[in-house]
């Protein structure tokens, strides 16, 4: 299955396998350029891949995920594996680069990349996670999974969320489809991503709108969305997401979005894990038109 | 009407005369023809068969029917005109013309030359098989033969012509495949190399010259089915024919036998009384000769002694003499006074006897008459015999009656009502049967039938009641559901009696491969059918009423498209507020200036919320349809259970599941409500267009903005029983539905 790599340093190493509904859960681990460290990431290849070219989804984790997170709690593989999907789950930011700061706090640095190019020291040299993700990363799974590279969507988790919804703004056509389970929804507002863009882009907050997807469905031009989120009402942290904001911004700009906030549900995977076949779904009718 | 009876349909025999007769009568009568065969004495099948050829020559003397038996010819001929058949026909009918001048009866026998010929027995064995042979031709003049033998070939010519039209291009295929095709010279060319050679001749494109030669030969495939068929009607009736000339014969045969024993009968019993009555006068004469006889004997005995007594008076003295010769004088005196009877008293010759035969000629004259025959037996209706204006009554006769002509008469069975006698009518016809025409559908007749012959007429047959096939039913059009894989057809039944049951005829409309194929649902007992069909495709419907006589005609065709669901709206349940637009699917809600008071509770039409509900095809399948609506209506819409409650507003229990809609102060509010409660779901741009999806075999109902293929909800439904859709305004204003389109595949993954 794994072909020659595009690029010399490149080359895959694959951590685990496990047969999952017909399919493999796989991780893999490489040597990024962008992030100059050791990266792992999750494959899930489902039956189907066997014999033809799958669309790829990508699933992007929230504060203090690795690939496991997802690939261990959110059951996502069923309807993966029904629906004939590849999904794509990296983890959440450079490890092991031994930047001052780094560890110090959860939310921040370590398991806290933002999905942001860092143009700021020390950061700017790994902290690229945004390029990693809709460059770096579709490049090494095009050239090494059975992967039909036009039809990709991409999907998160709070953080998650919140890259899932820049990067398909900031990419109009890439991606078929976006969906995001409690996404950060304005991060120029939220205690986290305040803290995390002051370091990673500077203290000019019009740097930080490229990465607000609040302020970037105001100016988007791109094709038509379909966007889903799910929000649990009893979200813990629902006052950082501030998802009236992009609803407010997407009805007035006539971007279509079906928001629901789910009644009882908290922040975490057992929510997630509970409407995970919905966005799959929501994924599926775009990917498998 | 008699005409009618006589006939098979389609056999062309319409034109022969009615006196046409095959039956039995004729070879009564025609002693003379009978004595023309040789063979006569063979026995009755030949006699059959004989009287089978006879009937169709004497009747092609007459001019009208000859031409008819022509254009007969001509179908036989062209039904089993083949080639082999044809020289054997001819090769013989040279050798043996003359024979079969003489033989009178120029066959009608085309089918003897079929090998097809299902009636083997029929054929006489050698000599009379080939008489029928070679009467192939024989009809009349060689003329018509001629004209056979040319019709056959146009066939025949035609037929390999198009035999090439289409092989030689085949055959070439293998090389260079040939493009187009000459006309002049009927083969295939190929247009790069020769159609120099063709430059001057009309030239088609190969496909169309194939479509024509096929075309061509559909068409004479159609004729000859046809033709069959016409041919298997007639050969059905020649059969009939046949074994009613058999029994007659038959029939004759012992009648025949029985007459003949009772004159031999007769006769021996008078010739027994002769007989007795000779021996007795013989004894009689006999007893009176020998009693004069001895009688006679005694008088001479006395005689005698009286002459001897005198001879010895002689010898006596004169005195004794004297004194005896007185007494003898007295007794001789005596003696002679006694008569001496000398008459024979018996004549030895008998007296003249009159023999008296009148009994025995009247028993040889009632040899050929015949009883009158006795009543015949009507049989109960046949299954699908009759028509919405005929019926086909049959009826038998007892197997030793003769039978010339039956009456058949007929009323209809009225309601018993007094004084309204029906009228009754009465035909005429030779067979034991009758297709009665011009009758009323869907009724009853009563019929009785006589039968006639020479001596007399019978006493009527028991009456039988006969049906007529009900008028076909008139499908509803505007009432047919559908969704994809099915149609819920209704209709009037047309007649004003109750008939037995409905048969519904589909074919689908476009399916070339399938071309008039016709799927049939049959003992539908209702006005109304539920009929399984293939997605996707448009039918075309028919029903037709049965009852014991048989099918209706058709009804007038309805089409269905199994393209999406169809529905209509129930406008039983409609909220007096609400306007139906005339082709059904928009409903209106009006601005009223003054409130309107709230209309009376109902079990039916809905009184709170100003609602209608749809008529769903009852399948439990995926059911999908569209509502256009405009951005700023308050609305509801989705599915409830035919029993929700019409006091109460959609969604606010649990027997429906809603979208509803609602707009204020510039916000838009959408609630997928079921038992009053929703989601709290938020939608950023308003559909102008909703897709509903109700699919029973996942117990979801969902709902779509259809213009950017967004999902916006999915209700998980319990739906034991069937739903409705349901529409309802809550703000004056107009929703239009759309249905019967097909699902989009976006809708698909819900």
């Amino acid at each position: 299955m794994l072909s020659i790599p595009r690029f010399g340093r490149m080359a895959l190493k694959q951590v685990s396998s496990s047969k999952s509904f017909g399919g493999f859960q796989k991780v893999f681990e490489h040597d990024s350029v962008e992030l100059k460290c050791k990266m792992k990431f999750a494959v899930y290849l489902p039956p189907k891949a066997e014999s033809a070219k799958c669309p790829v989804l990508y699933f992007l984790s929230g504060l203090t995920c690795t690939e496991q997170n997802f690939i261990t709690k959110s059951g996502f593989q069923q309807a993966a594996s029904e629906h004939g999907l590849i999904v794509i789950a990296p983890d959440t930011s450079p490890r092991g680069c031994n930047i001052k700061g780094e560890d110090d706090s959860w939310d921040f640095g370590t398991g806290a990349g933002f999905y942001v190019d860092a143009t700021e020291d020390p950061w700017k040299t790994n902290y690229r996670m945004y390029s990693y993700v809709t460059e770096e990363l579709p490049q090494l799974v095009n050239a090494n999974f059975p992967v039909d590279p036009q039809r990709t969507s991409i999907f998160g988790h709070s953080m998650g969320g919140h890259g899932a919804l820049i990067c398909t703004l900031k990419n109009p056509g890439k991606y078929k489809s976006v969906s995001a389970f409690a996404p950060i929804c304005n991060p120029m507002l939220c205690v986290w991503s305040k803290k995390a863009f002051g370091e990673f882009l500077g203290p000019d907050q019009n740097k930080w709108k490229a990465y607000d997807a609040t302020h970037l469905v105001k100016s988007y031009t791109g094709s038509q969305l379909d966007i889903l989120i799910d929000q649990g009402k009893a979200d813990e942290f629902y006052d950082q997401l501030l998802p009236e904001n992009f609803i407010a911004a997407c009805t007035e700009k006539k971007i279509p979005v079906v928001f629901r906030l789910q009644e009882g549900y908290d922040h975490g995977y057992y929510f997630i894990a509970t409407f995970i076949a919905d966005h799959i779904r929501h994924h599926a009718k775009y990917l498998n038109a | 009407m008699e005409e009618d009876a006589g006939e098979e349909p389609g056999l062309g025999r319409c034109t022969a005369p009615t006196d046409f007769h095959f039956y039995h009568m004729d070879l009564y009568d025609s002693d003379s023809r009978l004595q023309v065969l040789p063979e006569e004495s063979t026995g009755v099948r030949r006699e059959a068969v004989q009287a089978e050829r006879t009937y169709e020559p004497r009747g092609a003397r007459e001019g009208q029917a000859h031409r008819a038996l022509h254009e007969e010819a001509d179908e036989l001929v062209h039904l089993y005109g083949l080639e082999d058949d044809h020289e054997l026909g001819d090769e013989i009918m040279d050798e043996d013309t003359p024979r079969l001048g003489t033989a009178e009866y120029p066959p009608y026998g085309v089918k003897r030359g079929d090998p097809a010929w299902e009636q083997r027995d029929w054929r006489l064995g050698g000599e009379a098989a080939e008489a029928e042979d070679l009467g192939f031709g024989g009809w009349g003049s060689r003329g018509q033969c001629q004209d056979l033998r040319e019709a056959y070939r146009y066939t025949h010519g035609r037929a390999s012509e198009e035999y090439e039209c289409y092989v030689i291009p085949e055959e070439e295929d293998e090389e260079e495949a040939a493009d187009v095709f000459c006309v002049t010279c009927k083969i295939p060319v190929r247009a790069v190399e020769n159609l120099d050679a063709h430059k001057e001749h009309e030239v088609t494109p190969l496909n169309q010259a194939l479509e024509s030669a096929k075309d061509e030969i559909h068409k004479n495939m159609y004729k000859l089915e046809k033709q069959i068929i016409d041919m298997e009607n007639f050969a059905s009736h020649l059969e009939e024919v046949f074994i009613t000339v058999e029994e007659n014969f038959g029939r004759q045969e012992q009648n025949f036998e029985s007459h003949y024993n009772e004159i031999l009968e007769t006769l021996a019993q008078k010739y027994e009384e002769k007989i007795q009555a000779l021996g007795q006068k013989k004894k009689e004469k006999l007893e009176a000769l020998y009693e004069q006889l001895v009688s006679c004997g005694e008088n001479l005995d006395t005689c005698k002694e009286l002459m001897e007594t005198i001879e010895e008076m002689c010898h006596e003295e004169k005195v004794d003499f004297l004194k005896d010769a007185v007494a003898m004088a007295d007794r001789l005196g005596q003696f002679l006074k006694t008569k001496t009877d000398v008459e024979i008293s018996a004549q030895p010759d008998f007296e003249e006897q009159t023999l008296d035969f009148s009994d025995v000629e009247e028993l040889m004259g009632s040899i050929n008459s015949i009883p009158a025959p006795s009543a015949p037996v009507i049989n109960p209706q046949a299954p699908n015999s009759a028509t919405g204006s005929s019926v086909r009554v049959c009826w038998s006769l007892y197997s030793d009656d003769t039978v010339e002509s039956y009456q058949l008469s007929y009323r209809p069975v009225g309601d018993g009502s007094p004084g309204k006698d029906q009228a009754e009518f009465t035909v005429t016809v030779k067979e034991t049967y009758c297709s009665v025409k011009n009758l009323m559908p869907n009724t009853q007749y009563e019929f009785w039938v006589t039968a006639q012959n020479r001596a007399g007429s019978s006493p009527s047959s028991e009456r039988a009641v006969y049906m007529t096939a009900p008028s076909p039913p008139i499908i509803k059009s505007k009432e047919i559901r559908s969704c994809e894989e099915a149609a819920l057809i209704c209709w009037e039944s047309g007649s004003l009696n109750p008939v037995d049951s409905y048969t519904v005829e589909l074919t689908q409309a476009e399916a070339p491969q399938a071309w008039g194929v016709t799927e049939s649902i049959v003992g539908i007992p209702t006005c109304e059918a539920l009929v399984q069909l293939q997605p996707r495709q448009n039918y075309t419907i028919y029903v037709r009423a049965l009852n014991v006589g048989g099918p209706s005609a058709r009804s007038e065709p309805a089409t269905v498209h199994t393209t999406g669901s169809y529905f209509h709206l129930n406008k039983d349940t409609c909220h007096p507020w609400l306007t139906i637009s005339e082709d059904g699917f928009t409903v209106m809600r009006s601005e009223r200036k003054t409130p309107m008071r709230e209309p009376l509770a109902s079990n039916t039409r809905f009184t709170r919320c100003v609602a209608v509900l749809g008529n769903l095809i009852p399948v439990r399948g995926r059911h999908y349809w569209e509502v256009e609506v405009d951005e700023c209506l308050d609305y509801t819409i989705g599915v409830a259970f035919e029993e929700v409650p019409r006091h109460e507003d959609l969604g606010a229990n649990r027997l429906s599941w809603c979208l509803r809609h609602t707009f204020a102060s510039s916000r838009h509010k959408y609630e997928f409500l079921h038992n009053k409660t929703s989601p709290d779901t938020r939608i950023t741009v308003p559909p102008r267009r909703i897709g509903v999806l109700l699919d029973y075999a996942n117990s979801r109902l969902s709902f779509f903005n259809v213009d950017i293929s967004q999902h916006l909800h999915s209700f998980s439904c319990e739906l034991h029983r069937l739903v409705h859709p349901c529409f309802s305004l809550e703000k004056p204003g107009c929703l239009k539905i759309r249905n019967g389109i097909p699902m989009p595949k976006h809708v698909t993954f819900y």
